[in-house]
Protein backbone atom coordinates (compact mmCIF):
# COMPACT_ATOMS: atom_id res chain seq x y z
CA UNK A 1 0.00 0.00 0.00
CA UNK A 2 1.43 3.56 -0.58
CA UNK A 3 0.71 6.23 1.47
CA UNK A 4 -1.63 8.19 -0.30
CA UNK A 5 -3.97 5.25 -0.12
CA UNK A 6 -3.52 4.87 3.68
CA UNK A 7 -3.69 8.28 4.81
CA UNK A 8 -7.34 8.78 4.49
CA UNK A 9 -7.88 5.42 6.02
CA UNK A 10 -5.59 6.38 8.61
CA UNK A 11 -7.71 9.46 9.26
CA UNK A 12 -10.70 7.47 9.51
CA UNK A 13 -9.67 5.45 11.89
CA UNK A 14 -7.99 7.92 14.08
CA UNK A 15 -11.86 9.76 14.17
CA UNK A 16 -14.01 6.50 14.89
CA UNK A 17 -11.40 6.08 17.41
CA UNK A 18 -12.43 9.46 18.88
CA UNK A 19 -15.77 9.10 18.23
CA UNK A 20 -15.93 6.32 19.99
CA UNK A 21 -14.25 7.09 23.15
CA UNK A 22 -15.46 11.12 22.93
CA UNK A 23 -18.44 10.49 25.88
CA UNK A 24 -15.84 9.19 28.09
CA UNK A 25 -13.04 11.59 28.00
CA UNK A 26 -15.29 13.96 28.65
CA UNK A 27 -17.25 12.55 31.01
CA UNK A 28 -13.84 11.39 33.32
CA UNK A 29 -12.80 14.75 32.97
CA UNK A 30 -15.78 17.05 33.78
CA UNK A 31 -16.10 14.72 36.34
CA UNK A 32 -12.86 13.71 38.10
CA UNK A 33 -10.03 15.70 36.14
CA UNK A 34 -11.39 19.38 36.22
CA UNK A 35 -12.01 19.09 39.95
CA UNK A 36 -8.89 17.44 40.54
CA UNK A 37 -6.77 20.12 38.92
CA UNK A 38 -9.28 22.87 40.71
CA UNK A 39 -8.29 21.36 44.44
CA UNK A 40 -4.69 21.39 43.19
CA UNK A 41 -4.99 24.86 42.59
CA UNK A 42 -7.01 25.59 45.67
CA UNK A 43 -4.96 24.09 47.71
CA UNK A 44 -2.67 27.13 47.28
CA UNK A 45 -5.04 29.86 48.11
CA UNK A 46 -7.44 31.30 50.46
CA UNK A 47 -10.69 30.50 50.18
CA UNK A 48 -14.12 30.52 51.65
CA UNK A 49 -15.77 29.09 48.82
CA UNK A 50 -18.25 32.60 48.52
CA UNK A 51 -16.00 35.56 47.56
CA UNK A 52 -15.15 35.83 44.17
CA UNK A 53 -11.19 35.46 44.28
CA UNK A 54 -9.04 33.09 46.22
CA UNK A 55 -6.57 34.40 47.47
CA UNK A 56 -3.53 33.33 46.50
CA UNK A 57 -0.65 31.99 50.01
CA UNK A 58 1.84 29.51 48.15
CA UNK A 59 2.38 26.34 50.68
CA UNK A 60 0.67 27.75 53.87
CA UNK A 61 -1.63 25.46 53.77
CA UNK A 62 0.22 22.72 53.62
CA UNK A 63 2.19 24.35 56.52
CA UNK A 64 -0.77 24.60 58.66
CA UNK A 65 -1.89 21.42 58.35
CA UNK A 66 1.25 20.24 59.74
CA UNK A 67 1.93 22.74 61.97
CA UNK A 68 1.69 21.95 66.03
CA UNK A 69 -1.31 24.94 65.99
CA UNK A 70 -3.95 23.06 64.42
CA UNK A 71 -3.29 19.07 65.16
CA UNK A 72 -7.01 18.46 63.70
CA UNK A 73 -5.88 16.53 60.44
CA UNK A 74 -2.38 15.34 61.68
CA UNK A 75 -5.03 13.32 64.64
CA UNK A 76 -7.81 12.25 62.02
CA UNK A 77 -5.01 10.41 59.90
CA UNK A 78 -3.34 8.83 62.81
CA UNK A 79 -7.19 7.38 64.02
CA UNK A 80 -7.47 6.64 60.05
CA UNK A 81 -4.11 4.52 60.15
CA UNK A 82 -5.48 2.87 63.61
CA UNK A 83 -8.90 1.84 61.96
CA UNK A 84 -7.56 0.64 58.83
CA UNK A 85 -4.78 -1.73 60.55
CA UNK A 86 -7.63 -3.40 62.83
CA UNK A 87 -10.17 -3.36 60.20
CA UNK A 88 -7.80 -4.91 57.84
CA UNK A 89 -6.40 -7.49 60.36
CA UNK A 90 -10.33 -8.45 61.28
CA UNK A 91 -11.65 -8.67 57.89
CA UNK A 92 -9.25 -10.82 56.55
CA UNK A 93 -8.84 -13.08 59.56
CA UNK A 94 -12.47 -13.53 60.66
CA UNK A 95 -13.35 -13.35 56.46
CA UNK A 96 -11.03 -16.55 55.93
CA UNK A 97 -11.73 -18.50 59.20
CA UNK A 98 -15.26 -17.91 58.11
CA UNK A 99 -14.73 -18.84 54.33
CA UNK A 100 -12.99 -22.35 55.17
CA UNK A 101 -15.88 -22.87 57.46
CA UNK A 102 -18.48 -22.01 54.28
CA UNK A 103 -16.58 -24.52 52.00
CA UNK A 104 -17.65 -27.40 53.68
CA UNK A 105 -19.93 -29.66 51.98
CA UNK A 106 -23.22 -28.97 54.02
CA UNK A 107 -26.96 -28.25 52.62
CA UNK A 108 -27.45 -24.85 54.48
CA UNK A 109 -23.69 -23.58 53.37
CA UNK A 110 -25.08 -21.03 50.65
CA UNK A 111 -27.97 -20.60 52.55
CA UNK A 112 -24.91 -19.11 55.74
CA UNK A 113 -23.30 -17.42 52.49
CA UNK A 114 -26.10 -15.12 51.76
CA UNK A 115 -26.49 -14.20 55.62
CA UNK A 116 -23.10 -13.23 55.99
CA UNK A 117 -23.45 -11.16 52.58
CA UNK A 118 -26.67 -9.01 53.76
CA UNK A 119 -24.89 -6.49 55.46
CA UNK A 120 -22.78 -5.78 52.64
CA UNK A 121 -25.86 -5.27 50.30
CA UNK A 122 -27.30 -2.66 53.07
CA UNK A 123 -26.11 0.99 53.22
CA UNK A 124 -23.63 2.25 55.08
CA UNK A 125 -25.88 4.57 56.73
CA UNK A 126 -28.50 2.48 57.29
CA UNK A 127 -25.95 0.21 58.88
CA UNK A 128 -24.74 3.03 61.11
CA UNK A 129 -28.33 3.55 62.27
CA UNK A 130 -28.74 -0.37 62.77
CA UNK A 131 -25.92 -0.31 65.69
CA UNK A 132 -26.79 3.10 66.85
CA UNK A 133 -30.22 1.45 68.01
CA UNK A 134 -27.90 -1.69 69.23
CA UNK A 135 -25.39 0.28 71.29
CA UNK A 136 -27.79 2.20 72.94
CA UNK A 137 -31.52 0.53 73.14
CA UNK A 138 -30.44 -3.10 72.79
CA UNK A 139 -27.42 -3.09 75.09
CA UNK A 140 -29.20 -1.30 77.99
CA UNK A 141 -32.00 -4.71 78.03
CA UNK A 142 -29.30 -6.87 77.73
CA UNK A 143 -27.32 -5.29 80.59
CA UNK A 144 -30.71 -5.31 82.43
CA UNK A 145 -31.14 -8.68 82.02
CA UNK A 146 -27.36 -10.38 82.67
CA UNK A 147 -25.91 -7.77 84.25
CA UNK A 148 -22.22 -7.82 82.67
CA UNK A 149 -20.66 -4.73 82.80
CA UNK A 150 -19.58 -5.14 79.19
CA UNK A 151 -23.33 -3.73 78.18
CA UNK A 152 -23.20 -1.04 80.61
CA UNK A 153 -20.04 0.60 79.00
CA UNK A 154 -20.55 4.17 76.94
CA UNK A 155 -20.19 2.29 73.42
CA UNK A 156 -20.55 5.59 71.77
CA UNK A 157 -20.41 8.42 74.64
CA UNK A 158 -16.72 7.55 74.80
CA UNK A 159 -13.86 8.22 72.61
CA UNK A 160 -11.56 5.12 72.97
CA UNK A 161 -14.80 2.43 72.74
CA UNK A 162 -16.65 4.69 70.08
CA UNK A 163 -13.24 3.91 68.23
CA UNK A 164 -13.67 0.43 68.94
CA UNK A 165 -17.23 0.31 67.57
CA UNK A 166 -16.71 1.75 64.65
CA UNK A 167 -14.20 -1.15 63.88
CA UNK A 168 -16.90 -3.28 64.55
CA UNK A 169 -19.32 -2.35 62.77
CA UNK A 170 -17.65 -1.64 59.61
CA UNK A 171 -15.79 -4.89 60.05
CA UNK A 172 -19.99 -6.28 60.39
CA UNK A 173 -20.41 -4.39 57.60
CA UNK A 174 -18.37 -5.85 54.93
CA UNK A 175 -17.22 -8.87 56.25
CA UNK A 176 -19.20 -10.82 53.50
CA UNK A 177 -17.78 -8.96 50.75
CA UNK A 178 -14.56 -10.69 52.17
CA UNK A 179 -15.90 -13.93 52.97
CA UNK A 180 -17.50 -14.38 49.09
CA UNK A 181 -13.43 -13.73 47.41
CA UNK A 182 -12.03 -16.14 50.41
CA UNK A 183 -14.34 -18.54 48.99
CA UNK A 184 -13.62 -18.11 45.75
CA UNK A 185 -10.31 -18.66 46.08
CA UNK A 186 -10.57 -21.42 48.48
CA UNK A 187 -12.30 -23.03 45.59
CA UNK A 188 -9.87 -22.36 42.58
CA UNK A 189 -7.26 -24.37 44.36
CA UNK A 190 -7.40 -28.38 42.99
CA UNK A 191 -8.69 -31.08 45.03
CA UNK A 192 -5.28 -33.13 44.07
CA UNK A 193 -3.18 -31.08 46.01
CA UNK A 194 -4.88 -30.90 49.45
CA UNK A 195 -5.75 -35.23 48.55
CA UNK A 196 -1.98 -35.37 47.96
CA UNK A 197 -1.20 -33.12 51.03
CA UNK A 198 -3.14 -35.41 53.42
CA UNK A 199 -1.58 -38.85 51.95
CA UNK A 200 1.78 -37.41 52.63
CA UNK A 201 0.24 -37.37 56.38
CA UNK A 202 0.10 -33.71 56.88
CA UNK A 203 -2.51 -32.92 59.68
CA UNK A 204 -5.33 -30.32 59.60
CA UNK A 205 -3.29 -26.89 60.87
CA UNK A 206 -0.74 -28.35 58.54
CA UNK A 207 -3.00 -28.13 55.25
CA UNK A 208 -3.73 -24.99 55.69
CA UNK A 209 -0.88 -23.16 56.51
CA UNK A 210 1.57 -25.19 54.27
CA UNK A 211 -0.63 -25.63 51.93
CA UNK A 212 -4.48 -23.43 51.57
CA UNK A 213 -2.80 -20.31 52.69
CA UNK A 214 -0.12 -19.74 50.27
CA UNK A 215 -1.93 -21.11 47.51
CA UNK A 216 -4.39 -18.07 48.44
CA UNK A 217 -1.85 -15.63 47.61
CA UNK A 218 -3.92 -13.83 44.75
CA UNK A 219 -7.25 -13.67 46.87
CA UNK A 220 -5.07 -12.09 50.17
CA UNK A 221 -4.03 -9.43 47.74
CA UNK A 222 -7.28 -8.76 46.42
CA UNK A 223 -8.65 -8.97 49.94
CA UNK A 224 -5.82 -7.12 51.72
CA UNK A 225 -5.70 -4.18 48.77
CA UNK A 226 -9.56 -3.72 48.91
CA UNK A 227 -9.56 -3.77 52.74
CA UNK A 228 -6.93 -0.76 52.79
CA UNK A 229 -8.72 1.23 49.89
CA UNK A 230 -11.92 1.25 51.64
CA UNK A 231 -11.07 1.48 54.88
CA UNK A 232 -8.90 4.44 54.29
CA UNK A 233 -11.61 6.55 52.91
CA UNK A 234 -14.15 5.74 55.92
CA UNK A 235 -16.65 8.33 55.87
CA UNK A 236 -20.69 7.32 55.88
CA UNK A 237 -20.57 4.84 58.80
CA UNK A 238 -19.25 7.65 61.18
CA UNK A 239 -21.55 10.12 59.87
CA UNK A 240 -24.64 7.96 60.90
CA UNK A 241 -22.84 6.60 64.34
CA UNK A 242 -20.68 9.27 66.27
CA UNK A 243 -20.38 12.50 63.48
CA UNK A 244 -17.27 12.31 64.84
CA UNK A 245 -17.43 12.72 68.25
CA UNK A 246 -17.34 12.03 71.30
CA UNK A 247 -15.24 15.59 71.48
CA UNK A 248 -13.99 14.84 67.80
CA UNK A 249 -12.19 11.87 68.95
CA UNK A 250 -13.52 9.93 65.95
CA UNK A 251 -12.70 12.11 62.69
CA UNK A 252 -11.26 10.11 59.94
CA UNK A 253 -9.23 11.92 57.45
CA UNK A 254 -12.27 12.37 54.90
CA UNK A 255 -14.80 13.33 57.54
CA UNK A 256 -11.77 16.00 58.54
CA UNK A 257 -11.52 17.46 54.67
CA UNK A 258 -15.43 17.14 54.77
CA UNK A 259 -15.78 19.38 58.11
CA UNK A 260 -12.77 21.57 57.06
CA UNK A 261 -14.36 22.58 53.34
CA UNK A 262 -18.45 22.42 53.98
CA UNK A 263 -18.47 23.21 57.82
CA UNK A 264 -15.53 25.73 58.84
CA UNK A 265 -15.63 27.21 55.02
CA UNK A 266 -12.04 26.91 54.61
CA UNK A 267 -12.30 25.47 51.18
CA UNK A 268 -8.65 26.51 50.35
CA UNK A 269 -7.41 24.19 53.59
CA UNK A 270 -9.61 21.59 52.74
CA UNK A 271 -8.28 21.60 49.23
CA UNK A 272 -4.55 21.17 50.84
CA UNK A 273 -6.02 18.56 53.12
CA UNK A 274 -7.65 16.58 50.34
CA UNK A 275 -4.43 16.38 48.21
CA UNK A 276 -2.44 15.25 51.36
CA UNK A 277 -4.64 12.79 51.87
CA UNK A 278 -4.61 11.63 47.93
CA UNK A 279 -1.21 11.24 47.79
CA UNK A 280 -0.95 9.49 50.95
CA UNK A 281 -3.91 6.66 49.88
CA UNK A 282 -1.76 6.60 46.57
CA UNK A 283 1.64 5.89 48.04
CA UNK A 284 0.44 3.04 50.56
CA UNK A 285 -2.49 1.20 48.32
CA UNK A 286 0.65 0.50 46.25
CA UNK A 287 3.07 -0.27 48.66
CA UNK A 288 0.64 -2.77 49.81
CA UNK A 289 -0.61 -3.73 46.48
CA UNK A 290 3.50 -4.45 45.61
CA UNK A 291 4.21 -6.44 48.73
CA UNK A 292 1.51 -8.80 48.83
CA UNK A 293 2.16 -9.24 44.76
CA UNK A 294 5.75 -10.32 45.36
CA UNK A 295 5.14 -12.55 48.21
CA UNK A 296 2.42 -14.81 45.69
CA UNK A 297 3.47 -18.17 45.60
CA UNK A 298 3.56 -18.99 41.65
CA UNK A 299 1.19 -22.10 41.27
CA UNK B 1 -10.08 -37.51 53.54
CA UNK B 2 -10.41 -37.81 57.58
CA UNK B 3 -9.52 -41.58 57.75
CA UNK B 4 -8.47 -41.68 61.12
CA UNK B 5 -11.71 -40.84 62.65
CA UNK B 6 -14.16 -43.17 63.58
CA UNK B 7 -17.46 -42.97 61.84
CA UNK B 8 -19.65 -41.68 65.22
CA UNK B 9 -16.95 -39.00 65.74
CA UNK B 10 -17.10 -37.79 62.24
CA UNK B 11 -21.27 -37.12 63.12
CA UNK B 12 -20.37 -35.73 66.35
CA UNK B 13 -17.61 -33.09 65.15
CA UNK B 14 -19.78 -32.67 61.96
CA UNK B 15 -22.97 -31.83 63.82
CA UNK B 16 -20.95 -30.33 66.35
CA UNK B 17 -19.55 -27.89 63.65
CA UNK B 18 -22.96 -27.21 62.02
CA UNK B 19 -24.39 -26.21 65.35
CA UNK B 20 -21.62 -23.56 65.61
CA UNK B 21 -21.64 -21.90 62.58
CA UNK B 22 -25.76 -21.58 62.47
CA UNK B 23 -25.27 -20.17 65.56
CA UNK B 24 -23.05 -17.68 64.36
CA UNK B 25 -24.58 -16.92 61.73
CA UNK B 26 -28.18 -16.18 63.39
CA UNK B 27 -25.72 -14.08 66.00
CA UNK B 28 -23.96 -12.45 63.04
CA UNK B 29 -28.08 -11.16 61.62
CA UNK B 30 -29.52 -10.76 64.73
CA UNK B 31 -29.17 -6.50 64.55
CA UNK B 32 -30.83 -6.76 61.41
CA UNK B 33 -33.70 -9.03 63.10
CA UNK B 34 -34.20 -6.83 66.09
CA UNK B 35 -34.56 -3.82 63.53
CA UNK B 36 -37.03 -5.52 62.08
CA UNK B 37 -39.14 -6.83 65.10
CA UNK B 38 -38.99 -3.58 66.83
CA UNK B 39 -39.85 -1.38 63.72
CA UNK B 40 -43.74 -3.58 63.97
CA UNK B 41 -43.70 -2.85 67.58
CA UNK B 42 -45.56 0.41 69.30
CA UNK B 43 -43.66 3.41 70.90
CA UNK B 44 -44.04 1.84 74.12
CA UNK B 45 -42.72 -1.54 73.73
CA UNK B 46 -39.87 -0.82 72.58
CA UNK B 47 -39.03 1.37 75.43
CA UNK B 48 -39.56 -1.40 77.96
CA UNK B 49 -38.49 -4.59 76.05
CA UNK B 50 -36.40 -4.64 72.71
CA UNK B 51 -35.43 -8.08 72.84
CA UNK B 52 -39.07 -9.15 72.95
CA UNK B 53 -41.70 -9.75 70.18
CA UNK B 54 -43.86 -7.25 69.23
CA UNK B 55 -47.36 -8.37 70.95
CA UNK B 56 -49.31 -7.16 67.70
CA UNK B 57 -47.51 -5.71 64.46
CA UNK B 58 -48.06 -2.21 64.31
CA UNK B 59 -48.34 -1.11 60.48
CA UNK B 60 -49.04 2.57 61.27
CA UNK B 61 -45.43 3.10 61.88
CA UNK B 62 -44.76 2.26 58.13
CA UNK B 63 -47.85 3.59 56.93
CA UNK B 64 -46.45 7.01 58.68
CA UNK B 65 -43.01 7.24 57.53
CA UNK B 66 -44.11 6.38 53.82
CA UNK B 67 -46.41 9.24 54.05
CA UNK B 68 -43.75 11.53 55.62
CA UNK B 69 -40.75 10.47 53.57
CA UNK B 70 -42.93 10.42 50.65
CA UNK B 71 -40.99 7.06 50.03
CA UNK B 72 -42.47 6.66 46.65
CA UNK B 73 -41.05 9.42 45.21
CA UNK B 74 -37.87 8.73 46.86
CA UNK B 75 -38.04 4.95 45.48
CA UNK B 76 -38.91 6.88 42.06
CA UNK B 77 -35.68 9.24 42.16
CA UNK B 78 -33.32 6.64 43.28
CA UNK B 79 -34.41 4.54 40.02
CA UNK B 80 -34.11 7.27 37.41
CA UNK B 81 -30.79 8.10 39.39
CA UNK B 82 -29.58 4.46 39.19
CA UNK B 83 -31.15 3.68 35.70
CA UNK B 84 -29.84 7.17 34.40
CA UNK B 85 -25.83 6.46 35.86
CA UNK B 86 -25.99 2.51 34.72
CA UNK B 87 -27.12 2.94 30.99
CA UNK B 88 -24.54 5.79 30.91
CA UNK B 89 -21.51 3.78 32.51
CA UNK B 90 -22.36 0.37 30.54
CA UNK B 91 -22.83 2.16 26.56
CA UNK B 92 -19.87 4.64 26.67
CA UNK B 93 -17.10 2.35 28.82
CA UNK B 94 -17.97 -1.25 26.47
CA UNK B 95 -17.94 1.47 23.02
CA UNK B 96 -14.51 2.97 24.46
CA UNK B 97 -13.03 -0.29 25.54
CA UNK B 98 -13.94 -2.00 21.93
CA UNK B 99 -12.12 0.71 19.76
CA UNK B 100 -9.41 0.70 22.67
CA UNK B 101 -8.57 -2.84 22.11
CA UNK B 102 -9.33 -3.68 18.65
CA UNK B 103 -6.82 -0.57 17.26
CA UNK B 104 -3.66 -0.36 19.53
CA UNK B 105 -1.96 2.97 18.21
CA UNK B 106 -0.06 5.72 20.68
CA UNK B 107 -3.40 7.38 20.59
CA UNK B 108 -5.40 4.70 21.92
CA UNK B 109 -3.01 3.97 24.61
CA UNK B 110 -2.19 7.40 25.53
CA UNK B 111 -6.66 7.20 25.94
CA UNK B 112 -6.91 3.94 27.83
CA UNK B 113 -4.25 5.57 30.58
CA UNK B 114 -6.43 8.87 30.45
CA UNK B 115 -9.91 7.38 31.24
CA UNK B 116 -8.53 4.37 33.41
CA UNK B 117 -5.78 6.29 35.73
CA UNK B 118 -8.72 8.38 37.48
CA UNK B 119 -9.15 4.94 39.54
CA UNK B 120 -6.56 5.87 41.71
CA UNK B 121 -8.45 9.46 42.80
CA UNK B 122 -10.10 8.97 45.82
CA UNK B 123 -13.74 10.30 45.73
CA UNK B 124 -13.06 13.07 48.96
CA UNK B 125 -9.96 14.40 47.72
CA UNK B 126 -11.76 15.96 44.84
CA UNK B 127 -15.20 16.41 46.18
CA UNK B 128 -14.89 20.08 47.41
CA UNK B 129 -14.13 21.14 43.97
CA UNK B 130 -16.51 18.77 42.17
CA UNK B 131 -19.26 20.77 44.24
CA UNK B 132 -18.17 24.27 42.97
CA UNK B 133 -17.80 22.74 39.47
CA UNK B 134 -21.27 20.95 38.93
CA UNK B 135 -22.66 24.46 40.15
CA UNK B 136 -20.88 26.04 37.33
CA UNK B 137 -22.00 23.43 34.66
CA UNK B 138 -24.94 23.23 36.50
CA UNK B 139 -25.21 19.42 37.01
CA UNK B 140 -25.91 19.45 40.78
CA UNK B 141 -29.59 20.00 42.82
CA UNK B 142 -31.53 17.54 40.18
CA UNK B 143 -31.82 13.68 39.61
CA UNK B 144 -30.61 13.29 36.52
CA UNK B 145 -27.76 15.64 36.88
CA UNK B 146 -26.85 13.34 39.47
CA UNK B 147 -27.06 10.44 37.56
CA UNK B 148 -24.98 11.92 34.69
CA UNK B 149 -22.59 12.73 37.29
CA UNK B 150 -22.17 8.83 37.88
CA UNK B 151 -21.02 7.95 34.20
CA UNK B 152 -17.62 9.99 35.45
CA UNK B 153 -17.04 8.22 38.41
CA UNK B 154 -18.09 4.54 37.30
CA UNK B 155 -16.06 5.09 33.15
CA UNK B 156 -12.82 4.46 34.74
CA UNK B 157 -13.16 1.07 36.36
CA UNK B 158 -16.25 -0.03 33.95
CA UNK B 159 -13.72 0.89 30.66
CA UNK B 160 -10.86 -1.00 32.81
CA UNK B 161 -13.68 -4.29 33.52
CA UNK B 162 -14.75 -3.77 30.08
CA UNK B 163 -11.07 -4.03 28.34
CA UNK B 164 -9.75 -7.11 29.66
CA UNK B 165 -12.09 -8.55 28.75
CA UNK B 166 -12.61 -7.52 25.35
CA UNK B 167 -8.82 -9.76 24.30
CA UNK B 168 -11.03 -12.75 24.78
CA UNK B 169 -13.64 -12.17 21.75
CA UNK B 170 -11.52 -13.16 18.72
CA UNK B 171 -11.32 -10.14 16.16
CA UNK B 172 -12.28 -12.61 13.95
CA UNK B 173 -15.48 -12.03 14.63
CA UNK B 174 -15.87 -8.37 13.86
CA UNK B 175 -13.87 -8.56 10.70
CA UNK B 176 -15.91 -10.87 8.83
CA UNK B 177 -19.22 -8.32 9.86
CA UNK B 178 -17.20 -5.57 8.26
CA UNK B 179 -16.54 -7.49 5.34
CA UNK B 180 -20.14 -8.36 4.78
CA UNK B 181 -20.45 -4.45 4.76
CA UNK B 182 -20.92 -3.03 8.54
CA UNK B 183 -19.61 -0.47 10.30
CA UNK B 184 -17.74 -0.01 13.24
CA UNK B 185 -20.63 1.12 14.92
CA UNK B 186 -23.19 -1.14 13.63
CA UNK B 187 -20.95 -3.98 14.62
CA UNK B 188 -20.15 -2.81 17.79
CA UNK B 189 -23.88 -3.14 18.94
CA UNK B 190 -24.90 -5.89 16.70
CA UNK B 191 -21.80 -8.36 17.11
CA UNK B 192 -19.79 -7.58 19.99
CA UNK B 193 -22.22 -6.06 22.64
CA UNK B 194 -24.15 -9.16 23.01
CA UNK B 195 -20.86 -10.86 23.29
CA UNK B 196 -20.16 -8.86 26.28
CA UNK B 197 -22.96 -10.32 28.41
CA UNK B 198 -21.49 -11.89 31.02
CA UNK B 199 -19.20 -8.88 31.63
CA UNK B 200 -21.63 -6.29 31.39
CA UNK B 201 -23.48 -8.57 34.21
CA UNK B 202 -20.65 -8.03 36.23
CA UNK B 203 -20.38 -3.74 36.02
CA UNK B 204 -24.33 -3.46 36.37
CA UNK B 205 -24.05 -5.52 39.56
CA UNK B 206 -21.39 -3.42 41.03
CA UNK B 207 -22.73 -0.24 39.93
CA UNK B 208 -26.47 -0.70 41.11
CA UNK B 209 -25.21 -1.68 44.00
CA UNK B 210 -23.00 1.36 44.46
CA UNK B 211 -25.42 3.70 43.04
CA UNK B 212 -28.53 2.53 44.90
CA UNK B 213 -26.51 2.94 48.30
CA UNK B 214 -24.41 5.84 47.93
CA UNK B 215 -24.54 8.54 50.36
CA UNK B 216 -21.56 11.28 50.07
CA UNK B 217 -22.40 12.31 46.79
CA UNK B 218 -26.07 12.62 46.88
CA UNK B 219 -25.02 14.22 50.17
CA UNK B 220 -22.70 17.03 48.34
CA UNK B 221 -25.47 17.41 45.17
CA UNK B 222 -28.97 17.49 46.11
CA UNK B 223 -29.72 17.55 50.07
CA UNK B 224 -30.40 21.38 49.29
CA UNK B 225 -33.38 20.37 46.94
CA UNK B 226 -36.13 18.17 48.44
CA UNK B 227 -38.05 16.67 45.19
CA UNK B 228 -34.55 15.19 44.13
CA UNK B 229 -33.39 13.80 47.20
CA UNK B 230 -32.66 9.56 46.98
CA UNK B 231 -34.21 7.53 49.65
CA UNK B 232 -30.44 6.52 51.72
CA UNK B 233 -29.93 10.47 51.95
CA UNK B 234 -34.04 11.24 52.69
CA UNK B 235 -33.52 8.15 55.52
CA UNK B 236 -30.28 9.93 56.51
CA UNK B 237 -32.18 13.54 57.65
CA UNK B 238 -35.43 11.50 58.72
CA UNK B 239 -33.65 9.26 60.97
CA UNK B 240 -31.61 11.93 62.23
CA UNK B 241 -35.04 14.39 62.70
CA UNK B 242 -36.55 11.97 64.94
CA UNK B 243 -34.27 11.44 67.65
CA UNK B 244 -35.49 8.77 69.75
CA UNK B 245 -38.43 8.02 68.18
CA UNK B 246 -37.20 4.67 67.31
CA UNK B 247 -40.71 3.28 66.07
CA UNK B 248 -40.54 5.77 63.04
CA UNK B 249 -36.61 5.48 62.78
CA UNK B 250 -36.71 1.79 62.58
CA UNK B 251 -39.45 1.75 60.21
CA UNK B 252 -37.63 4.02 57.85
CA UNK B 253 -34.48 2.26 57.97
CA UNK B 254 -36.03 -1.51 57.18
CA UNK B 255 -38.22 0.72 54.41
CA UNK B 256 -34.51 1.71 52.91
CA UNK B 257 -32.95 -1.01 53.16
CA UNK B 258 -36.02 -3.12 51.98
CA UNK B 259 -35.25 -3.03 48.36
CA UNK B 260 -31.64 -4.15 48.28
CA UNK B 261 -32.21 -6.82 50.03
CA UNK B 262 -35.46 -8.11 47.94
CA UNK B 263 -33.12 -7.93 45.45
CA UNK B 264 -30.65 -9.64 46.97
CA UNK B 265 -33.08 -12.75 47.72
CA UNK B 266 -33.91 -13.42 44.20
CA UNK B 267 -30.04 -12.84 42.75
CA UNK B 268 -28.04 -14.20 45.32
CA UNK B 269 -25.94 -16.10 43.29
CA UNK B 270 -25.91 -13.33 40.36
CA UNK B 271 -25.05 -10.55 43.12
CA UNK B 272 -22.29 -12.21 44.76
CA UNK B 273 -20.71 -13.86 41.30
CA UNK B 274 -20.65 -10.18 40.29
CA UNK B 275 -19.10 -8.68 43.04
CA UNK B 276 -16.33 -11.51 43.18
CA UNK B 277 -15.34 -10.72 39.82
CA UNK B 278 -15.61 -6.96 39.89
CA UNK B 279 -13.16 -7.37 42.71
CA UNK B 280 -10.63 -9.93 40.72
CA UNK B 281 -10.73 -7.71 37.57
CA UNK B 282 -11.08 -4.59 39.41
Amino acid sequence: MDKKSMSPMNRKALKETLLFTLPAVVMVLIAIYIPFVMSGYYSLTEWNGISRNPVFIGLNNFKTIFSSGSPEFVNALVFTFKYSALFIVFSNVLALALAVALTKEFKLANFLRGMFFLPYIMSMTIVGFIWKFIFTQGFEKLYELTGWGIWNLSWLGDGGLAFWSLVIVGTWQSLGFYIVLYIAGLQAIPKEVMEAASIDGATGSQRFFRVTLPLLGPSITTCMFMSLTNSLKVFDIILALTKGGPGGATYSATLDIYREAFQNNNYGLGSAKAIVFFVIVLVLTQVVLKIFESREVQQ
Amino acid sequence: MDKVQSPVRRIVTHTLFLVVIVLLACLYIYPVFLMVCNSLKPFKEILTNVLALPSHLEWANYSYVIEKMEYFRLFFNNVVITLLGILGIVAFSSMAAYILDRRQTRVTKALHTFIITPMLIPFQTIMITLLKFMNIIHLNGTTWGLGIQYWGFGIPMATFIYFNFMKSIPSEIDESAMIDGATTFQTYVRIIFPLLKTVTATVVVLDVMWIWNDFLLPLLMVNSSPSSKTLVLAAYNFVGSLNTKWHYALAAMVLAILPSVIVFVFLQRYIVDGVVAGAIKG
